[in-house]
């Protein structure tokens, strides 16, 4: 009913005209401020778990598309970088896909590991042998790129640079295989640090280097078989991605390939558990958040059943009461919910900081992305649960036998 | 030494040649894990091939034994299958003649492992050496972040769980209003009111963490009954140890009273017409 619509409105004061729900909130206000810390509380796990569920996947999709490459090709049965094994005959693989019209650009990559020589002693180091014209695994930070078939020339990560204690224009010594019964080293190379650059997949602090994909090659003694740990494929058209990787899949058997898509779902299935906890977490921070609101509105009901009654007797209409119950409910869940979304990106920033400290895990990778759909959809799903709470108190208050109840207020 | 399936994909091949082969008595001997034994088929006396890569699958070996893994929570989630060989056998069969990924070393009784470490690593050259104690830490450092991780879930859930529980314990304490009112009224003493709203506060407590033991015996033995059977796996998911009963008992008992005193603390200073609704 809106304000002034009846003629006793005037005298009952602004609890029917609309800002009833503000006095009767502010009539008992360390149960409502418990109310709205509870809910705050709750908000906040909730809006934590809605980032949980969906920021796992879309991170690490941002990571992998961080240079547009949308396919990997490895060997069969393993995922990028997930067990030594490697495919022979780099070479000729890539320059069947670049013939493709539908591949804008497709790469090499080699990971393996390595030594650097500091002085008398050795340092192990991450190598990636890659070729520069189509790579996706850095960004450059500092200095200058490697051009293709630059082999005297190597690109360094901050802590590679701190182990090597190098910087741009320094010469560096690297170390193959090493032998332990003939006490040497099977390979080395002198290579000129060009440029500082920043691994996309690497974990915090991995000492890495970059180099031409043939030399990577040799200090691996991967050079005879020409072999590489993965290829990456840059598709023309995004929508034709599927195709694409369905294709190659036929045309190379004895490769696994992997659109962004896949791989994301491959990601999924290994975190299955923080998926699923943040479907429990959630459903549990609604529960507690339902629970709330629907005691503090039921009590309230059953405090103000008399003043409900007279109202009714009045002439307010049911509606009316319902309205201001659910009123009530929606605002508490509106505050408490604003203060959650600022407490559980503060929450977000910690737990992340936890997740992320994963032995192996990229730098890059968050499993708490903030984002507008995420916030939208926390705010959405407690609003709507929030005011839905309110559902059987206003259903009590609108089913109050006046007579009665005013009979008994009277005694 | 345990080979790891990493080209588990070009298994059916493998399987398809093993059923054309007739079993030999010469041929290396397999150990299969039950879970790869049970999706490809294969039992005890059965034969196939095995390689390196999709096109070099080529060794006839046989199936010896057919064994549970040990549950490893690290790998769990990898959904990875195991097979395991002779070292020879499978040394020969990546062509790398007399090289192996570790070794382990048992120490006579009275060496300490830190200075056999030291010294091994004082003289080595292409490989080294570590403490079985260093690897089993460097190792764990993924259980000791999702236990950070559930340390932190446990503080935001008792925070919340303490403020709803105040919330709740103070409606409840106020629904006696008009009852401490007429208490007041017939001259019954602040302290009588306080203690018997408190002694209301602990029972609910007491009830409710009771319920609450309950329901986490049941959630955990749910979580461990999905988890079971969703990884195949013996592991146990959820632990619920006597230790942490009572420290979650003890906890809910103490906040319950101090949210019971709380709210019976502000009833009984409340001035007895107040409470009736008519100060």
């Amino acid at each position: 009913m809106a304000s002034g619509a009846h003629p006793a409105l005037g005298a009952l004061g602004p609890r029917v005209s609309g800002l009833g729900w503000l006095k009767s909130l502010g009539r008992h206000r360390l149960r409502t401020a418990l109310s709205i810390a509870g809910i705050a509380i709750s908000g906040a796990m909730l809006l934590d778990m809605v980032m949980l569920s969906g920021g796992i996947e879309k991170s690490f999709a941002e990571m992998l598309l961080a240079r547009g490459y949308q396919i990997r090709l490895t060997p069969k049965g393993t995922l990028p970088f997930d067990t030594e094994a490697t495919l022979s005959g780099a070479g000729e693989l890539i320059a069947t896909l670049r013939r493709d019209t539908a591949i804008e650009s497709a790469g090499a990559v080699l990971g393996t590991s390595l030594y650097g020589r500091v002085r008398d002693s050795l340092v192990t180091l991450f190598g990636y042998g890659i070729q520069p014209e189509a790579q996706s695994l850095y960004v450059l930070e500092s200095g200058r790129d490697l051009e293709p078939g630059d082999s005297l020339s190597i690109l360094l990560s901050t802590p590679a640079a701190r182990l090597l204690g190098a910087s741009i224009g320094d010469t560096v010594m690297l170390v193959g295989r090493l032998d332990p019964q003939v006490v040497t080293a099977s390979v080395g190379r002198r290579l000129v640090v060009r440029g500082m650059v920043h691994w996309v997949y690497d974990y915090r602090g991995q000492p890495s280097v970059g180099t031409v994909l043939p030399v990577m090659q040799t200090l691996a003694n991967e050079r005879a078989r020409d072999r590489a740990s993965l290829l990456i494929v840059k598709v023309r058209d995004d929508r034709a991605v599927n195709e694409v990787a369905t294709r190659l899949g036929t045309a190379f058997p004895r490769l696994e390939v992997n659109s962004v898509a896949d791989l994301v779902r491959h990601f999924k299935q290994r975190l299955v558990y923080f998926r699923q906890l943040s479907y429990i977490l959630g459903s549990m921070s609604l529960i507690v958040t339902v629970l709330l609101i629907a005691t503090l509105l039921t009590i309230t009901v059953n405090e103000r059943l008399g003043e409900i009654a007279t109202l009714r007797a009045i002439g307010i209409s049911q509606a009316t009461v319902i309205r201001q119950v659910l009123v009530e409910g929606t605002a508490l869940t509106i505050i408490g919910g604003a203060l959650g979304i600022v407490l559980g990106i503060a929450t977000a920033r910690y737990l992340d900081s936890i997740l992320t400290s994963f032995p192996g895990l990229p730098a890059a990778f968050s499993f708490f992305v903030p984002r507008r759909e995420s916030l939208a959809t926390a705010g959405l799903v407690l609003l709507v649960t929030g005011s839905l709470a309110g559902l059987y108190p206003a259903w009590l208050a609108a089913r109050a036998p006046i007579a009665a109840t005013l009979r008994a207020e009277a005694t | 030494m345990a080979i790891r399936l990493s080209h588990w994909c070009c298994l059916p091949a493998v399987l398809l040649a093993a059923r054309l082969t007739p079993a030999a008595a010469q041929i290396p001997e397999i150990a299969v894990e039950r879970h790869l034994a049970r999706e490809l088929g294969l039992s005890v006396g059965d034969t196939l091939r095995l390689g390196p890569t999709p096109d070099t699958v080529a060794t006839l070996v046989r199936v010896a034994a057919v064994y549970e893994p040990r549950p490893d929570p690290a790998e769990i989630a990898k959904r990875e299958r195991h097979l395991r060989m002779h070292v020879p056998d499978l040394a020969s069969l990546l062509r790398l003649p007399d090289r192996v990924d570790r070794l382990s070393i048992g120490l006579n009784p009275g060496i300490s492992s830190d200075s056999a470490v030291a010294a091994l690593n004082r003289t080595a050259f292409g490989y080294r050496a570590y403490a079985t104690a260093a690897i089993a830490s460097e190792s764990s450092q993924t259980f000791l972040v999702v236990s950070r991780f559930h340390r932190a879930i446990a503080v935001i859930t008792i925070v919340a769980s303490a403020v709803f529980l105040l919330c709740i314990m103070l409606l409840k304490v106020e629904e006696r209003r008009l009852d401490a009112a007429v208490m007041r009224f017939i001259g019954v003493r602040r302290r009588t009111i306080f203690g018997a709203l408190l002694l209301e506060a602990a029972v609910v407590a007491a009830f409710g963490s009771i319920l609450g033991t309950g329901l986490a015996y049941l959630a955990g033995a749910a979580t461990n009954a999905y988890y079971g059977r969703f990884f195949d796996t013996r592991l146990i998911f959820s632990l619920i140890t006597p230790e942490l009963v009572l420290f979650s008992v003890a906890l809910s008992l103490a906040l319950g009273i101090a949210a019971g005193a709380l709210a019976a603390w502000r009833l009984v200073h409340t001035r007895p017409l107040v409470l009736w609704g008519r100060g």
